[in-house]
């Protein structure tokens, strides 16, 4: 043989041996953790194959984008204040106009125009004008700052959903943006479904507001409350809709409660999730200081009283905000309201300046304060989430369906495999049998390749692994009758594998090349299980091209050789 | 030698193709006609809905889930026995607004905690799909099947010549449409799955045409004085083993699938089944009697033009140079 043979052989060992090192533990099953074997890792399963949990969320910008016009109309009012510009109203409008794009309609003294426009045009970037008339602008949201707002938005909430994840311990999750407003949470292997879906369900949004004592005792609140119930029949019901109930307390409670307050309640539940109390509190509609603004927030523990307390820190725009609002609100109550759900409202001790805090739990047993204190800081931690976010989609898949399906299917892919070997060895004889090894090596790479890019199986991945042996087949089949032909045409053995061959490859490529471009746009468009389609079909694409073509001439050459040695003519095919 | 197809064989399919292209047509408009009356029954992930896949013990009455949910607010409530008999297990179809698709899983999961013990039955799978999503996802689905054809009409038509790449394009659309009849006319449920599917489909059934088309090709190069249905022909019949062998191998493993790999599986591998046959006929039948059309279609026109009194001045055009004379039939 020659030396470039050998050395093609070399190379084909090499990548077959790296190859059975890469799928050794997954076919195995080894356990990662105690195992001595060198190389650590496992193919990858997809949600629908060990089970778990897939949901798409969607952020609501239109509330976003209206609570940036509002925030910012203030900051214009001030420094037009400043300036000496007299603006006569400042109102954010939303009728008429596209939900996505309100709009604040600023009325002033038109002769100081020119210096309005000059003020927005020079500070606010963050606006456009998007109408004028005599004396009226009317202001949106500059498309730059729409995007950025957008993609704020969308990482925020990633890293939020991630740190709460974090916190419950769930193994390898993954959080992903689609899109400009969705999110994609994989949670693969969580076996408690409803506890996760929780978990993630809890994506909210803090506030803080102050509680509107000197007004109503908490007492009288829920009196107030309770005569609503009463005279509207009206009560909430478990799997109602919670946010409904209290804004239909709210309708009632209107003229019966001070202009400019709400309604909240704190609930708390038991161990099962149902309702076990529900305390209602009067707060100032007003978000003083919103969850962005915190920086961070931990459990510590107090070791003169012995018992836990939550610090927090806040960011420089909110530590001066929070410092304001203490000095204002001494010896009134701060509510911490995540989602519109009234979750601790500690009483204002001092003026809180330089960012710093410390909210100091009630009394109680010794575990339940701790969770408390765990549950408070997640929620000042994580909580500070700016957008809500809605369920568009969500999958489950049980472990135990996951296990049927990979079972079934690794079942269906073997046997379609070993039908596949059978046939093509029985129609083509001695280069059957080369096509047949070239195949099995063919799956290995697939997946081994598998494993080395981290991919995800899922199970119409299984399909496409089978798939990709159909469609190899193909490839010796080009080939093979290629060189029948040429045989046919009178070729001696040589001359007929030599122009088969080569003859083949290009069809070989073209082929491949249009299939490839069909996986390409399915893993751009798939999503989940789909993918995983896409990308075992795309492995087994270019690992195609190698076995049938590198793999399968270098066999055929060391096959003639023999022939040659031995004086035969005849190849069997 | 074992050989399916005797290498002499010479069936004379360009000749006869006005019938396969008219069986196809019908077939099509067939296809049509049942989009529009009867309509594709899609699955939840396109028309937003919940389903959800539980398993029960043995001569329990799913009735009694059913009444649990019948005052939830859903709509088009259904359950309905999946798999052997002997599993037990079904599935639970509702649709309804977002909301109330949210607490599907909960409230089943209530009610069966409320009947039964926690070991007695399961919840194996839970698909909610709020209706904008399931809007978007459609849109998405058939958007990525345009862009999967132009992929392969761009590529085909670089690769090869503007004379072949309408063939290749009809003969997927072809298939696509009429696996999608046969999906109609069985009412198995449409879902992303069977879309991948399809998708998957019109790479494979690609390679199918390409192949055939490489070869004639050649024929064409080999042979310039032959006549392009000769050629076409010849190249079927030449490739005609091959295409027979591979649409073999591969209806093996996906029937595998069918047969052994589970009812997640079995839908997607049905959809290959058809595809598959539906492929590999269109790429004998149809993409090949295109491209003699085509070219014949082109070879007249030319000859139409070199006849006229402006031949001279349009000689020298791209156009006029592109038809070979010895593609003339």
């Amino acid at each position: 043989m020659t030396r470039s043979w050998w050395s093609k052989l070399l190379l084909l060992v090499f990548f077959t041996g790296l190859s059975c090192v890469y799928v050794y533990p997954t076919i195995a099953n080894l356990d990662l953790a105690t195992t001595k074997f060198p190389f650590k890792q496992k193919i990858n399963l997809g949600l629908d194959l060990q089970g778990g949990l897939y949901m798409v969320l969607g952020a609501d910008f239109n509330k976003v984008f209206k609570e940036v016009v509002t925030r910012d109309s203030a900051s214009l009012q001030d420094r037009a204040k400043e300036k000496g510009i007299e603006l006569t109203s400042v109102k954010t409008i939303t009728e008429g106009l596209p939900a996505d794009d309100p709009h604040i309609a600023v009325e002033f003294n038109p002769a100081k125009r020119d210096e309005l426009y000059n003020l927005i045009k020079n500070e606010f970037w963050r606006f456009r004008l998007a109408d004028e008339k005599p004396g009226r602008f009317e202001v949106g949201i500059a498309r730059d700052y729409r995007v950025e707002v957008r993609e704020r938005t969308i990482n925020q909430s990633i890293e939020v959903i991630r740190n709460r994840i974090d916190e419950f311990g769930v193994a390898e999750p993954s959080i992903a943006s689609q899109g400009t407003d969705r999110l994609v949470v994989e949670l693969p292997g969580v076996r408690e479904i409803d506890r996760a879906k929780d978990l993630i369900g809890r994506t909210a949004k803090l506030e803080f507001k102050i509680v509107n004592d000197k007004a109503m005792a908490p007492a009288q609140v829920a009196e107030l409350v309770a005569e609503i119930e009463k005279t509207n029949n009206l009560s909430y019901k478990e799997g109602q809709k919670f946010s409904e109930y209290v804004k239909k307390v709210n309708d009632f409670a209107k003229g019966k409660i001070p202009e400019g307050n709400e309604i909240s309640f704190e609930r708390t539940k038991n161990a099962a999730g149902q309702e076990t109390s529900r305390i209602p509190y009067l707060l100032f509609s007003k978000t003083e200081v919103t969850g962005d603004e915190l920086s961070d927030a931990s459990v510590q523990f107090d070791q003169e009283n012995r018992r836990p307390y939550v610090a927090f820190s806040l960011k420089p725009r909110g530590a001066t905000q929070f410092e304001k609002l203490t000095g204002d609100h001494i010896q009134e109550r701060l509510a911490i309201v995540l989602d519109n759900i009234v979750h601790s409202a500690p009483v204002i001790q001092t003026r809180i300046g330089g960012g710093h805090g410390q909210i100091t739990l009630g009394r109680g047993d010794g575990d339940e304060v701790m969770k408390e204190a765990k549950d408070l800081a997640i929620v000042l931690r994580a909580g500070a989430l700016p957008a809500q976010l809605e369920f568009l989609e969500q999958r489950v898949v049980g472990p135990s369906l996951g296990q049927d399906s990979i079972n079934k299917g690794a079942f269906a892919a073997f046997i379609g495999a070993i039908a596949v070997f059978i046939f093509i060895a029985f129609y083509y004889r001695g280069s059957g049998l080369i096509a047949a090894f070239s195949l099995l090596l063919n799956v290995l790479f697939v997946l081994a390749i598998l494993v080395g890019l981290e991919a995800t199986l899922t199970l119409p991945g299984i399909a496409g692994i089978a798939l990709t042996v159909g469609i190899a087949v193909d490839s010796n089949v080009v080939i093979y009758e290629r060189i029948r032909e040429e045989l046919r045409l009178g070729k001696k053995a040589h001359g007929a594998i030599e122009a088969g061959f080569q003859k083949a490859f290009r069809t070989i490529l073209d082929a491949n090349v249009t299939n490839a471009a069909a996986a390409i746009v399915l893993l751009m468009y798939g999503t989940g299980p789909i993918k995983g389609f896409a990308v075992t079909m795309l492995i087994g694409i270019v690992t195609t091209l190698f076995t049938a073509v590198f793999v399968c001439r270098l066999i055929f050459d060391a096959y003639l050789r023999r022939m040659e040695l031995k004086g035969q003519e005849s190849i069997s095919i | 030698m074992f050989q399916l197809i005797r290498p002499d064989t010479q069936f004379d399919f360009v000749g006869k193709r006005h019938i396969w292209v008219s069986i196809s047509g019908l077939a099509i408009l067939a296809t049509v006609v049942l989009f529009f009356t009867k309509g594709l029954n899609y699955g939840i992930d396109f028309t937003g809905g919940a389903e959800v896949q539980l398993k029960v013990p043995a001569a329990w009455d799913i009735g009694k889930v059913r009444s649990e949910l019948d005052n939830a607010g859903l709509k088009g409530l259904r359950v309905q026995q999946i798999g052997e008999p002997s599993a037990h297990e079904f599935l639970v179809k509702a649709q309804g607004d977002e909301s109330s698709l949210n607490r599907v899983s909960s409230q089943i999961d209530g009610a069966l905690a409320k009947l039964l013990q926690p070991k007695e039955y399961e919840i194996q799978r839970v698909d909610v799909v709020g209706p904008a999503a399931g809007s978007s996802l459609r849109i998405s689905g058939f958007l990525s099947m345009f862009y999967a054809l132009l992929c392969i009409l761009v590529y085909v038509t670089i690769r090869f010549d503007y004379r072949y790449s309408p063939g290749a394009v009809i003969a997927l659309f072809h298939d696509t449409v009429i696996t999608l009849g046969v999906f109609i006319l069985t009412q198995k449920q449409f879902d992303l799955q069977i879309l991948a599917a399809l998708l998957a489909l019109i790479g494979y059934s690609n390679n199918d045409t390409i192949i055939v088309y490489d070869r004639v090709r050649e024929t064409v190069q080999n042979h310039p004085e032959m006549k392009i249905r000769d050629a076409v022909n010849r190249a079927i019949n030449e490739t005609l083993a091959r295409t027979i062998l591979t649409s073999m191998t591969t209806f093996l493993t996906v029937f595998a699938l069918w047969a052994l790999g589970g009812k997640v599986i079995q839908d997607f591998a049905f959809t290959l089944m058809v595809g598959l046959i539906v492929g590999s006929y269109s790429s004998i039948f149809v993409a090949s009697a295109l491209v003699v059309w085509i070219t014949e279609y082109q070879a007249k026109r030319a000859a139409k033009m070199a006849a006229s009194p402006q031949a001279k001045n349009r000689k020298n055009s791209p156009g006029a140079m592109r038809a070979q004379p010895k593609l003339q039939s």
